[in-house]
């Protein structure tokens, strides 16, 4: 059981999503960062897909009344435990009775993921106990965390173990490897130069449904107005030429020409990113992109 | 830039990638036939399939090539039973005008006919749910008499009512959900297009047929 204290700007219960509803009008949802929830859970016990806490820029103050195992994995946040206990990213941290967990400002990158033994235990909506804001459905009440909500947890499935998990190397600074996109074609060649030449700076406009982008104009062929399937990564360009990089909670479909699509390797990096940020596209083949398969975080043994 | 992938020599539907998971095929007027096609194949590879204004969006596993099964769904003419996939049929009681369609008499001046006569066109004519968007349960409705179509609002509202049923471009469709919307509003539902609880969440599904009745 966890009781909050003090909610964050934006904490979000979370599992692996729900893939598979697109026919819907439902996007996948789900962790920002699929793998690190992953390993988080792993640290405390539970299955891969038990549901925990997406938590975005400035973090919560969280009651735990019976005590717990909890794991935190992502983007490093000021920390403090009322124990006086340090507050390890990517451990398994045991929490005594009454203790407080109290996550302030991230410190490097954006976002970063709490699992908790047994996992977060609010219903099942579509398969999932993701939260999807732009409808207000899953999680807790299809909201981000209030002062004041308590979050129960399910049972633990096995026996605790003390773990450290080590993230896989990913690629380095601000460079997102993209496949050109379907209408590619539709842009003049300032539009592609600048788009895959220049430097684009993240807007604060910018949330899970979508990072905007500011910088060069990626200009193109004012574009016929059809509606075409879209997924997580794919980067629109709307008639202002400033791009826009779908997020996980992004419309099915869009309406402005797609220019390239961050491959499925690089799109958890987008979870890293926050106002202000720069980031540069750098084009890979279909083939090279598909061999960038989701590299697993190891776990081992505290010793 | 953006390469056309044309698998073997007597493919006929062109397609593009999006990411490498993402494989746009432009399967035009045969869009909802494809799309019941493809998705009666259950292939474990494909995540999900996205149907669009006259194209598909197949989402494929991460790391996952072009299963074989697929490609040749695509390179080979469409079986006749699927040529014309049976959808439901549905009829929405819809409050047309007034506060629940803010922008009936508008668009009916702008169409040269009067209120009456353009709920009665509207409400004669019979829809196909080309494909869901926008928000989850937004059906885009195909066969909106020509006289109808109209470019979308200049600004968009901020709030639109949930169960607005609206007009943008060439098609008519319906907010399930409150929120912005850019479409112009003629009228409302209390039919709930969506409902995350259902076992089909959405009311209407593509390929579904939609008639309009005045309440």
């Amino acid at each position: 059981m966890i009781e909050v204290l003090r909610a964050g700007l934006c904490d979000l219960v979370m599992d692996l999503g729900r893939p598979g509803r697109g026919t819907l009008g439902v996007p996948a949802g789900g962790a920002a960062d699929p793998p690190a929830l992953a390993a988080a859970n792993r640290l405390v016990g539970n299955d891969a897909a038990a549901a925990g806490l997406e938590i975005t820029l400035a973090g919560p103050r969280l009651l735990f009344p019976l005590g717990g195992v909890a794991a935190l994995t992502g983007a490093r946040f000021a920390a403090s435990r009322s124990s006086g206990a340090p507050v390890a990213w990517n451990e398994t941290l045991v929490l005594a009775v009454g203790e407080v967990l109290t996550l302030e400002g991230v410190e490097t990158g954006c976002r970063c993921w709490l699992a908790v033994r047994g996992g977060l235990a609010v219903p099942q909506v579509m398969g999932s106990r993701s939260t999807f804001l732009p409808s207000a459905f899953g999680g807790q009440g299809g909201r981000s965390l209030r002062t004041g909500d308590v979050l129960h947890c399910g049972a633990a499935a096995s026996e605790v173990r003390l773990l450290r998990a080590f993230p896989p190397l990913r690629g380095e600074g601000g460079c997102l490897r993209v496949v050109a996109g379907p209408q590619a074609s539709q842009f003049d060649d300032a539009g592609l130069t600048a788009f895959f030449g220049s430097p684009y700076r993240v807007e604060a406009a910018s949330d899970r449904r979508g990072l905007r982008l500011a910088g060069a104009p990626a200009s193109h062929h004012r574009a016929e107005l059809t509606s075409q399937g879209v997924l997580a990564g794919a980067v629109q360009v709307p008639p202002d030429a400033q791009p826009i990089i779908l997020g996980w909670d992004g419309p099915v479909t869009g309406g402005y020409p797609v220019i390239a699509g961050v491959i499925a390797a690089d799109v958890p990096r987008l979870a890293q990113l926050k106002p202000g940020d720069a980031i540069r596209f750098v084009t890979i083949e279909v083939e090279a992109a598909r061999a960038q398969a989701a590299v697993p975080w190891t776990i081992e043994e505290l010793g | 830039m953006g390469k056309y992938g044309r698998g073997q020599s007597h493919v006929h539907l062109a397609w593009r990638w999006v990411s490498e998971r993402g494989l746009r095929v432009a399967t035009g007027d045969a869009t909802l036939a494809y799309y019941a096609s493809l998705i009666a194949m259950a292939l474990p590879d494909v995540e999900d399939i996205i149907a669009g204004d006259d194209s598909l969006l197949v989402i494929l596993r991460q790391g996952a090539r072009v299963p074989p099964e697929l490609r040749s769904a695509l390179t080979e003419p469409l079986a006749d039973r699927v040529r014309r996939p049976n959808g439901k049929r549905h009829e929405i009681e819809v409050e047309y005008g007034g506060v629940a369609g803010p922008d009936l008499p508008a668009l009916a001046k702008r169409a040269g006919l009067s209120v009456a006569a353009y709920v009665d066109l509207h409400a004669a004519t019979a829809y196909t749910v080309a494909f869901l968007g926008f928000q989850p349960g937004f059906p885009y409705l195909r066969g909106l008499p020509p006289a109808l179509q109209t470019s979308r609002r200049a600004s968009p509202r901020q709030r639109v009512a949930p169960g607005s049923v609206a007009i943008g471009g060439c098609y008519t469709g319906i907010y399930p959900a409150g929120g912005p919307g850019g479409w112009h509003i003629i009228g409302r539902t209390g039919a709930a297009l969506f409902d995350p609880q259902r076992d089909v969440p959405a009311l209407l599904m593509p390929g579904d047929q939609v008639r309009f009745v005045p309440a």
